[in-house]
C-alpha cells in the first residue's frame, strides 16, 4: 500500500497531500516527519534525484523538483523500489505538465492537472498508471493510444 | 497553508509573484461554488472553483456536513455539461467529497450511465467513483457492470475495475470472491498493467487456499509476464510457496529455485533486486544458492541510483545476520558507503560491517565510523551504537577501542533515547568484560558529571553502588558522587546519598570519610534526602555485626516481593493506625497475560537487564527459602529457563522451572486454569521418576487454590546422588474441579478430582552447568594450565551440517561459547569452537572443541577440557560420551 504522498514547497508547506490507511491522527505526525527528513537531506540535492530512509517495515522515498519536495511513503509490496518506480511517474508527470521543473508558482499555476494527474497516477494507495503520455490522455478522458 | 511567493522567476527579475491560491479562504470559495447552479454552465470558471476545493481540501481544511452536502449536490449538477475536462474534474472531486451513503444517491443513476456509456474513458472513472461511494446494496447493482469491465479491452477500463476490486474486497468479500474467473482471464491481458493489477487482486482473493496460489505461481513462472511490477508480485508469491512447501521436499531439491535465479538475470532492476532478496531469505539457504544472489547485490552496491544502494545494502545487512561470511567480499563496497550522502545507506552500510568485520578490522572501522557519527540523527545513531555493543561482545579483547568511541559519544550532543543506548551498551560491557570495569565505570562517572537526564543519573549512581565498591580504588568514585549531592535535583542527590552508603557499607577504610559526607546532606533542603542520610548514618554507625549484617542486607539486599505485586498492596493501603505489612504482600509472581507470554521474548538490555536477571535467581532463592520443606537444601546452583509442559492454548497452561541444589532438585510447576468457568483445588503433579533412578521424591508442596488467570505454584523435591545426576520424570497434574457462576463468581460447593496429562520432563547435564563466559579465552585457558586436562576424540556420526552439529554440543553442555565461536561458516570444513562454564560445585570448566566433517556429512570431533578439578574434567568428557 502506498501509504502517503506529499508535495511541499521549499519552506516545508504542504502543497497536496493524500494519505490512503493512515489514520486521520497519525497524518500530522507523519507530515511533520516527512518535512523535517526534507529540510535534514533535501538541501544541496539534484533535482529528481532520489533519496531513501526506512522506518521500521515504511519506507519513504523522496526527491526535489525545482521549488517542490516530493515524498512517497509505502509499506508491504510497496518498498523502496516500487516507491521510486511511483515517484518516478510522478515526477516525469509533474515535468511534463509544466513543462520544466516547477518553480512553486508554476506548480500552482497548474495545481488541478496535477491533482488529476495524481488521481491517475496513484489511486487509493495502488499505483494505477505508469506512462506519462497515457497519463496525459487520460486527464483528458481521451483513451490510450495502443488501444 | 502555503505562503505568498516572493521568489525571483528567471524571466521576470523583478517582479514579485503570487501564488494563486493566495489569501484563498474557504467561505469566499464556497460562495463561489453557486457558478455550479447556473444554467448556463461556464466549464472554464466551474474547473477554476474545483481546483479551488481541490486546493482547501488538499491543505487539510475540512468541510462542515452542511458544507460539503452543499458542494456536493451542485457540483452534481455539473453532470450536465458535456465539457469533457469539467466531467474529469467531476470525478475528482466527487471522490475527494467522499459524500454520505444517503446523499450518494443523488449521483448513481448519472454515474451508473457513465458506466454504461460508449466513451471508454466514463466507463474507467464512473467506474472509480462508484467503487469509492458505494456500499453493498449498490454493489450487488453494479456488480454485472463491472464483471465486464475487468475483461474490458481497454486496458484503463479493466484496470479501474481491477484496483476497485482490490479495495472492494476489504469491504465486501462475498462479492469480489464471484469475479475470479473474470480476473483469472485478465491475468492473461497483453496489457502490463492489466496483468499487474490482475495478479495482485487474483492473490488477495486466493491468499488462504494454497493449493490455488501455488498453482498460480506454477502458470505464471512458465508463462510470460509482462511488467516489472507484475514480475515482483510474482516472486514474491513464489517465496511464499516455497516456504509454505519446504517441510514436504527432500533436501537438496527446491521448486521454482531456478525461476528466482533467471529473473537474477531480468533486464529490469526491480525485478532482480527482489529475485536476490527473495533468495537470500530461503529457509535454509545454502552457499551454493546464495553466492549468485550476492554477486549481484555487490554490483548494485556501487550503483549511481540511491534506490539500488539502499536496496542492496539493506538486503546485505539481513543476510549478514545470519551468514556474516557470505557478506564480507562485499566488504570494501560497503566502506565506500560511509560516506554515501544518504545517510540510510551509511547507516545500514556501517551496521552491515559491524556484523561481518573481522577482529583485525575494528580499529579501522572505528575510525570511519567517528566521523560519520557527528552527522546523522539521534535514531540512526541509536543502530550504530547497539551494532557496536554486539561488535564488542564479539570481540572482548578490542574493548578499549569500542569503550572509548562510546565514552566519546557520550560527551557529544544527543537525545534521551541515544544516550541511554549508549550508557546500557557500557552497562553491558563492563558486566560483561571484566577488564572493562574500572575504565567503563569511570566515563559513568564522567559523564554524571554533565547528564542533564534524571533517570540516566539515577541509574548509574545505582549501578555504581553495586559495582564501585568491588573495584581496586573505591575511593576514586566518591568525589564524582558526592559532587551530585552539591549540584542536581533532588531526585538524583537521593541516589547519591544511597549509592554513598553502599560504599560505606562495604569498603570498612572509607566508612569514616562517608559519614562525614553523610552528615552534610542532614542539611539538605529536601525531605527525601535529608531521610536517607538520617537511617544510613544510624543503620551504618551501628556496633554490632548484626546489625551491619542487616544494614548490608537493606541496601543491596533485593525486596523479596515482586514490585508490581507491593505497588498494588501499598496502593491498596488506606492510612490507618496499623502500619503497613510487607510481609501480607502476595509473593507469587502473577505471569504475563496469556497471549503476551506465546509472543518471542525479547533480548534484556542495558541497566535493566543484569536487575532482571539477578532478581529472577534472587525471586527464586527466597520464594523456596520461604519454604519451610525446602528451606534445608542449602545454596541455590541454579534454575532452568521456564519449559513449557503444555501446548499452547490448553485449558491448562503449566511450565516447569527445574532448580538445581548440591545434593537435590526442586521442581517448580508454574500452573495457569485458563477457563473462567473452573475454580482448580488441591492441585499437584504426580511425577513418576521410574526412569530416573538416582532421584527418590522426599517432599511435594500443593497448591491449595487455582482460580482462573490467577497462576500458583506446586513443587516437588527429589533427592539425588552426587554431581551431574540425569533423568527423565512423567507429569500428570492432578486437582479437584470446582464450577464457578460466572456471573456471581462463586464456586459451587462440591468438585469433581480429575487429571491431566502434561508432558515429560528430563534434567540433563547441561542443567549442572552455569553459562559463564571469558573474555579473554586463550588468557584463561594458559593460566588454568594442563594439569587437569582431558583430551579425547569422538565420532559423531552422520549430520546435518557442521553448524547442526557444533549447536548440538553446545546445548549438550549447556556452556557459554565465546569470542563467537559458535558461528560456523556456512561449507567450512572444519571449526574450532570455545566454551566456559562453572560447573556445579563451582568448578570452572573450559572447553576446545574442534569439528572436522566429510564428504559423507560424518562428524569428528576433538575435545579438550580444562577444569580446576580433573574429575570434572571427566565428568564433561562422560556427558559428551553418553550423550
Amino acid at each position: 500500500m502506498i501509504l502517503a504522498v506529499l508535495f511541499a514547497n521549499s519552506e516545508g508547506n504542504i502543497l497536496i497531500e493524500r494519505f490512503n490507511g493512515v489514520p486521520a491522527e497519525e497524518r500530522l505526525h507523519w507530515r511533520s516527519f516527512l518535512v523535517k527528513l526534507g529540510a535534514d537531506n533535501l538541501r544541496g540535492t539534484k533535482n529528481e534525484e532520489l533519496l531513501v530512509a526506512c522506518h521500521k517495515s515504511v519506507y519513504i522515498v523522496y526527491t526535489v523538483l525545482g521549488d517542490v519536495s516530493i515524498f512517497a511513503v509505502g509499506k508491504d509490496e510497496y518498498d523502496e523500489l516500487a516507491l521510486a518506480e511511483v515517484i518516478f511517474v510522478i515526477t516525469s508527470a509533474v515535468k511534463d505538465i509544466c513543462g520544466k521543473s516547477p518553480t512553486e508558482r508554476l506548480f500552482l499555476d497548474k495545481y488541478g492537472r496535477i491533482c488529476l494527474c495524481l488521481d491517475e497516477i496513484v489511486w487509493k494507495g495502488y499505483l494505477e498508471n505508469t506512462d506519462k503520455d497515457r497519463i496525459k490522455r487520460l486527464v483528458r478522458l481521451k483513451p490510450p493510444t495502443e488501444f | 497553508m502555503a505562503q505568498p511567493l516572493v521568489k525571483k522567476d528567471d524571466d521576470q527579475d523583478d517582479e514579485v509573484e503570487y501564488s494563486p491560491f493566495y489569501g484563498i479562504e474557504k467561505g469566499a470559495v464556497l460562495q463561489e461554488a453557486r457558478v455550479f447552479n447556473d444554467p448556463q454552465l461556464d466549464p472554464r470558471r466551474c474547473s477554476q472553483v474545483i481546483t479551488k476545493l481541490l486546493y482547501l481540501l488538499n491543505q487539510g481544511d475540512t468541510f462542515t456536513q452542511r458544507e460539503a452536502t452543499e458542494v456536493f449536490f451542485a457540483v452534481t449538477k455539473l453532470f450536465q455539461s458535456r465539457d469533457i475536462g469539467l466531467r474529469r474534474m467531476v470525478y475528482l472531486i466527487i471522490k475527494e467529497l467522499s459524500p454520505s451513503s444517503d446523499e450518494v444517491i443523488i449521483v448513481t443513476s448519472s454515474l451508473m450511465k457513465d458506466m454504461n456509456s460508449k466513451t471508454d474513458m466514463y466507463r474507467a472513472n464512473a467506474i472509480r467513483v462508484l467503487c469509492r461511494i458505494t456500499d453493498g446494496t449498490l454493489l450487488t447493482q453494479i456488480e454485472r457492470y463491472l464483471k465486464q469491465a475487468i475483461v474490458d479491452k481497454n486496458p484503463v477500463v479493466a484496470s479501474a475495475a481491477l484496483i476497485s476490486g482490490i479495495h472492494l474486497l476489504q469491504t465486501n468479500p462475498e462479492i469480489v470472491k464471484r469475479w475470479s474467473n473474470e480476473v483469472q482471464e485478465a491475468v492473461q491481458s497483453r496489457a502490463a498493467l492489466v496483468q499487474f493489477h490482475a495478479l495482485a487482486l487474483l492473490h488477495q482473493i486466493r491468499q488462504n487456499d494454497r493449493l490455488a496460489v501455488s498453482k498460480l505461481v506454477t502458470s505464471l513462472t512458465r508463462g510470460t509476464v509482462r511488467s516489472p511490477l507484475a514480475q515482483c508480485l510474482l516472486i514474491r508469491y513464489t517465496s511464499q510457496v516455497i516456504r509454505e512447501s519446504s517441510g514436504n521436499t527432500q533436501p537438496g531439491e527446491r521448486p521454482f529455485f531456478d525461476y528466482l535465479e533467471s529473473c537474477l538475470r531480468h533486464k529490469a532492476e526491480m525485478v532482480i533486486l527482489e529475485a536476490a532478496r527473495a533468495i537470500t531469505e530461503l529457509n535454509g539457504v545454502t552457499n551454493r544458492e546464495l553466492t549468485p544472489a550476492i554477486t549481484v547485490l555487490q554490483l548494485f552496491l556501487s550503483s549511481s541510483k540511491p534506490v539500488l544502494r539502499f536496496a542492496a545494502v539493506r538486503t546485505l545487512n539481513k543476510v549478514a545476520m545470519t551468514h556474516p561470511l557470505a557478506v564480507t567480499n562485499c566488504n570494501i563496497d560497503m566502506e565506500s558507503l560511509i560516506s554515501d550522502q544518504n545517510r540510510s545507506i551509511a547507516t545500514l552500510a556501517i551496521t552491515t560491517l559491524l556484523k561481518t568485520g573481522n577482529e583485525s578490522s575494528v580499529d579501522r572501522l572505528m575510525k570511519q565510523i567517528t566521523n560519520f557519527m557527528s552527522d546523522i540523527a539521534d535514531e540512526f545513531k541509536i543502530v550504530v551504537v547497539e551494532a557496536i555493543r554486539s561488535l564488542c561482545l564479539k570481540f572482548p579483547l578490542k574493548y578499549r577501542s569500542l569503550m572509548n568511541f562510546l565514552s566519546n559519544i557520550l560527551r557529544e550532543e544527543g537525545g534521551f533515547e541515544y544516550k541511554k543506548a549508549i550508557v546500557d551498551s557500557i552497562v553491558i560491557l563492563i558486566r560483561d568484560i571484566p577488564e572493562a570495569k574500572e575504565s567503563g565505570l569511570l566515563h559513568l562517572c564522567e559523564f554524571i558529571e554533565d547528564c542533564e537526564f534524571t533517570y540516566l543519573s539515577t541509574q548509574i549512581l545505582h549501578f555504581l553502588g553495586i559495582e564501585g565498591p568491588k573495584t581496586s580504588d573505591p575511593s576514586k568514585y566518591i568525589r564524582y558522587i558526592y559532587n551530585r549531592v552539591h549540584l542536581e535535583n533532588a531526585t538524583v542527590r537521593a541516589s547519591a546519598v544511597t549509592t554513598l552508603a553502599k560504599f560505606g557499607a562495604m569498603v570498612e577504610s572509607l566508612k569514616p570519610r562517608i559519614f562525614v559526607l553523610l552528615r552534610r546532606c542532614l542539611y539538605d533542603n529536601d525531605d527525601e534526602v535529608r531521610d536517607r542520610a538520617t537511617l544510613y548514618l544510624k543503620t551504618l554507625g551501628a556496633d554490632d555485626t548484626a546489625a551491619i549484617t542487616d544494614a548490608k542486607e537493606f541496601l543491596f539486599g533485593s525486596l523479596d516481593v515482586p514490585l508490581t505485586n507491593l505497588e498494588a498492596s501499598l496502593k491498596n493501603y488506606e492510612p490507618s493506625d496499623e502500619p503497613f505489612d510487607i510481609t501480607s504482600v502476595p509473593r507469587e509472581v502473577k505471569s504475563q497475560p496469556l497471549a503476551e507470554k506465546r509472543a518471542p521474548g525479547r533480548t534484556a538490555t542495558g541497566l535493566a537487564a543484569p536487575a532482571t536477571t539477578t532478581s529472577t535467581i534472587d525471586t527464586y532463592e527466597s520464594l523456596i527459602s520461604s519454604i519451610p520443606e525446602f528451606s534445608s537444601f542449602g545454596k541455590l546452583f541454579k534454575s532452568s529457563a521456564p519449559v513449557e509442559l503444555t501446548e499452547a492454548e490448553t485449558e491448562y497452561a503449566v511450565n516447569v522451572v527445574k532448580h538445581i541444589f548440591d545434593g537435590h532438585v526442586l521442581f517448580q510447576y508454574n500452573c495457569t486454569n485458563t477457563i473462567p468457568e473452573q475454580l482448580l483445588e488441591n492441585v499437584t503433579v504426580v511425577v513418576d521418576a521410574s526412569d530416573a533412578e538416582e532421584f527418590s521424591e522426599i517432599a511435594s508442596k500443593p497448591l491449595q487454590s487455582l482460580p482462573y488467570d490467577s497462576p500458583g505454584q506446586t513443587f516437588v523435591a527429589f533427592e539425588k546422588t552426587e554431581g551431574p545426576t540425569v533423568g527423565k520424570f512423567s507429569n500428570i497434574l492432578k486437582f479437584t474441579v470446582k464450577e464457578v457462576d460466572p456471573s456471581t463468581g462463586e464456586a459451587e460447593d462440591d468438585g469433581v478430582d480429575d487429571e491431566y496429562q502434561l508432558e515429560d520432563l528430563e534434567v540433563v547435564a547441561a542443567d549442572y552447568m552455569q553459562k559463564v563466559g571469558v573474555s579473554n579465552f586463550r588468557n584463561a585457558w594458559e593460566s588454568m594450565g594442563p594439569d587437569c586436562e582431558r583430551v579425547d576424540e569422538y565420532g559423531l556420526g552422520p549430520r546435518e551440517s557442521l553448524a547442526e552439529a557444533v549447536t548440538a554440543v553446545i546445548n549438550l553442555l549447556g556452556m557459554q561459547p565465546c569470542e563467537g565461536t559458535e558461528v560456523v561458516p556456512s561449507n567450512s570444513r572444519s571449526h574450532s569452537c570455545l566454551l566456559s562454564g562453572v560447573f556445579i560445585g563451582g568448578v570452572k570448566v573450559l572447553v576446545r572443541l574442534s569439528f572436522g566433517i566429510d564428504g559423507q556429512k560424518d562428524v569428528a570431533m576433538k575435545l579438550a577440557v580444562r577444569s580446576e578439578d580433573e574429575s570434572i574434567s571427566d565428568a564433561i568428557h562422560e556427558i559428551v560420551a553418553s550423550g
